[in-house]
């Protein structure tokens, strides 16, 4: 500032000084150091231990040395990719399922609820009165063999169908994929449930009405009109859900069995059992680094980077 | 162009449309016959059903009782997308995730037209309200007297018979709303149709409309040219509504030819029997009204100069505002507390100071009658801009 002063002839004379009255200057950066911090400490600091932790090599017993071991990353994932490719999959089934379920709901409490919508909106958040871990025992017992769900699912015939698919073992539903992708479901349905609600609130409901006027069947209208606008809410919702539904392992573990392991039971096991750290901390940067590249895709792909 | 003109202009009735909410009743009885190709607008104050007529004649609303007819068809049944009706919506409400071009192919699309034809329509229409350089552009990109034309252009592409607009103009400026209702005037003229417009503007819908439906209370009041409904106002709703009306109580005294001669105060006044909507026995009240522009105002002194054969009324000069065009007095009289006169500025007398006795004249020709037996003050506009209950009791 100073040298831009004095090349400035027709200015007065520049004090010898810098400029007072600029000490605000400063303020906004101040005020963001508290945030830098607690970055600096709870999210860098934990990636660089974790990355040099998976390229360390040793054992428990003679303690384990940075060796720069990428080896570590191809024996991961060579061993362990069943599990990924199960994470993806299965988070992906809850993710489509939470869509499916949750769109509806949050277009009801938005445009049709009337008096009946905060009331709605206490219900969808209800669950979060209660521990996570109780909810899905919870399932447990929901789901358990010749429970009155199976019972009903037996005698409609529809584990047949699934036994057949794979996703069911003979009248068994609990500790098979289609346990635990109901797990996922329900665990993850009110994070897609809120971005939905939220962005279908927003939609002035003379759109519809002005869609409506110009020949647009209710069914065109909600194609044409009401989804494109609920698109971020629509990606906000499918990423909220998705990104912790493919790390969880608390829904495979309680409501699986050993053939529907996820990655996240893999870290688990790695961290808390054999004590593996090198592995364990591979495997989770490797989902991390996965995540990230799925979810910029498809952040492109719907073309909404400014709306998320 | 060529082929948006004319062919489809169409005949709009209601028929005692009837529709509660809750406890308010929104339209109670509206009975309606707009001609073909006519642009009528729905004018009242604010909470009079306006809307609510435009919305049934749209298909967003179902009366409770009544129904609508369009080109003589019974259209109450018809939901809203098949009626051949285009909205212009009060707040626009143009898709934020469509360009201007794309919000005027809307229609077009939904009819399965094919993207050139599509494309070269909108771009037309855009033309005809003056936006044809601004296709691309995003509603939110646009001003609101843009979006407004934008607006109209959508609702014009499906060749409606009858285009409904909802106080199009409110949110504009005061500027750019005279342009845009020369600018709706001319697009009504090209293309022909039939125009529903409903405003709270009085001076809106009269420079505008052909025809003007005054409501009230979820009824019409008086359906009438503009110039009409303001010489001849029915009642004391339409006369205070529409401009500015003095209104004097006065009793039937004889009649001398095919005029009323009342009595009012301690004078009497002339009423041709033909501008008196209410019955006229002798003995009977009458509410005698004169426009404020009609009347001279003389001084006390020069009294004898009135020529002869006019309505005359005694007061004195209480408040004088000058707004160059013309000077408004307000003048306390004995029949009338707050008179109001406007005077052009032609020959200005120095004499008509606040305090001076003068005399307030005019031809009995200017004169109208109305129904004793309704509130003086029913539709006087205040600062809210509408005539309430309050005012009614301040009577
Ligand atoms: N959807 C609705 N629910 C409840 N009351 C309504 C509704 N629509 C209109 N009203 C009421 O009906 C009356 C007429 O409304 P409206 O037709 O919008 O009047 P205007 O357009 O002349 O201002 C008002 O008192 C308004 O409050
Ligand atoms: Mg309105």
């Amino acid at each position: 500032m100073a040298t831009a002063t004095s090349e400035a002839p027709a200015l007065a004379p520049a004090p010898a000084t810098k400029p007072p009255r600029r000490r605000g200057r400063w303020t906004p950066y101040w005020l963001l150091l508290p945030g830098l911090l607690w970055l600096f400490v709870f999210f860098a600091l934990p990636m660089v231990y974790q990355v040099s932790t998976s390229v360390q090599t040793g054992s428990l017993e003679e303690g384990y040395k940075v060796t720069w071991h990428f080896a570590t990353y191809w024996n991961a994932l060579a061993d362990y990719w069943p599990q990924f490719l199960r994470s993806v999959l299965y988070a992906g089934s809850a993710t489509v399922l939470c869509l499916l379920l949750g769109y509806p709901l949050a277009y009801l409490i938005a445009f049709r609820a009337g008096r009946w919508r905060n009331l709605i909106m206490i219900l969808v958040i209800a669950p979060f009165f209660t521990s996570f871990l109780i909810r899905t025992l919870a399932w447990k017992t929901i789901l358990a063999d010749g429970g009155p769900v199976v019972g009903v699912l037996n005698s409609l015939h529809v584990l047949d169908v699934t036994s057949r698919l794979g996703i069911t073992a003979g009248d068994r539903v609990l500790a098979t994929p289609l346990a635990v992708v109901c797990g996922l479901t329900y665990n993850f349905l009110p994070f897609m449930i809120l971005p939905l609600y939220t962005s279908l609130e927003r939609i002035d409901g003379r759109l519809h009405e002005a869609a409506g006027d110009l020949y647009a069947r209710p069914f065109t209208t909600f194609r044409k009109v009401t989804f494109p606008l609920s698109m971020p809410g629509v990606v906000s919702g499918t990423l909220l859900t998705f990104i912790p539904a493919s790390g969880d392992y608390v829904n495979a573990d309680l409501l699986g069995s050993t053939d529907t392991r996820m990655v996240g039971n893999v870290i688990q096991t790695q961290f808390l059992r054999i004590l593996d750290y090198p592995t364990a901390a591979a495997l989770s940067f490797i989902l991390m680094a996965a995540i990230l590249v799925m979810v910029t895709l498809y952040i492109r792909k719907s073309g909404t980077e400014d709306l998320v | 162009m060529n082929d948006m003109t004319l062919e489809k202009a169409a005949t709009v009735e209601f028929r005692g449309l009837r529709r509660e909410f809750g406890p308010t009743v929104a339209l109670d009885g509206l009975d309606l016959d707009v001609r073909p190709g006519e642009l009528v607008a729905l004018l009242g104050p604010s909470g009079c059903g306006k809307t609510t007529a435009l919305r049934m004649l749209a298909g967003f609303e179902h009366p409770d009782s009544g129904e609508v007819l369009v080109d003589g068809q019974d259209v109450t049944e018809v939901p809203a997308h098949r009626r051949d009706a285009g909205m212009v919506f009060q707040s626009y409400s143009l898709f934020p995730h469509l360009s201007a071009v794309d919000n005027v192919a809307f229609g077009l699309r939904m009819r399965k037209v094919r993207t050139a034809e599509r494309r070269a329509r909108a771009a037309e229409l855009l033309d005809l309200v003056g936006l044809g350089d601004k296709g691309e552009r995003f509603p939110h990109q646009l001003s609101g007297g843009q979006q407004q034309r934008v607006a109209v252009a959508r609702a014009l592409i499906n060749h409606p018979k009858v285009l409904l607009l909802d106080e199009p103009l409110g949110a504009l400026d005061l500027k750019l709303r005279r342009q845009m209702q020369l600018e709706l005037k001319r697009i009504q003229t090209e293309v022909g149709i039939t125009f529903v417009h409903v405003t709270h503007d009085q001076e809106e819908a009269m420079t505008m409309a052909d025809t003007v439906a005054v409501m009230n209370g979820g009824r019409v009041e008086q359906l009438g040219s503009p110039s009409d409904l303001y010489e001849n106002p029915r009642t004391t709703f339409v006369a205070n509504f529409l401009g500015t009306s003095n209104l004097i109580e006065a009793e039937v005294d004889t009649r001398s030819g095919d005029g009323i001669v009342l009595k009012a105060g301690g004078g009497k006044l002339l009423l041709p029997e033909a501008r008196c909507s209410a019955p006229t026995t002798t003995g009977g009240k009458v509410l005698v009204g004169v426009r404020p522009e009609k009347i001279s105002l003389t001084h006390a002194d020069a009294a004898g100069d009135i020529p002869a054969g006019r309505n005359r009324i005694t007061g004195k000069i209480a408040a004088t505002s000058f707004i160059g065009v013309s000077t408004q007095y307000v003048v306390d009289s004995a029949v009338c507390p707050e008179f109001e006169v406007y005077v052009q500025n032609i020959d200005r007398d120095a004499k008509l100071a606040p305090g001076a006795e003068v005399v307030l004249h005019w031809n009995p020709a200017h004169t109208f009658g109305l129904h004793a037996d309704q509130s003086l003050l029913a539709g006087t506009t205040g600062s809210a801009g509408v005539g309430t209950v309050d005012d009614e009791a301040a009577v």
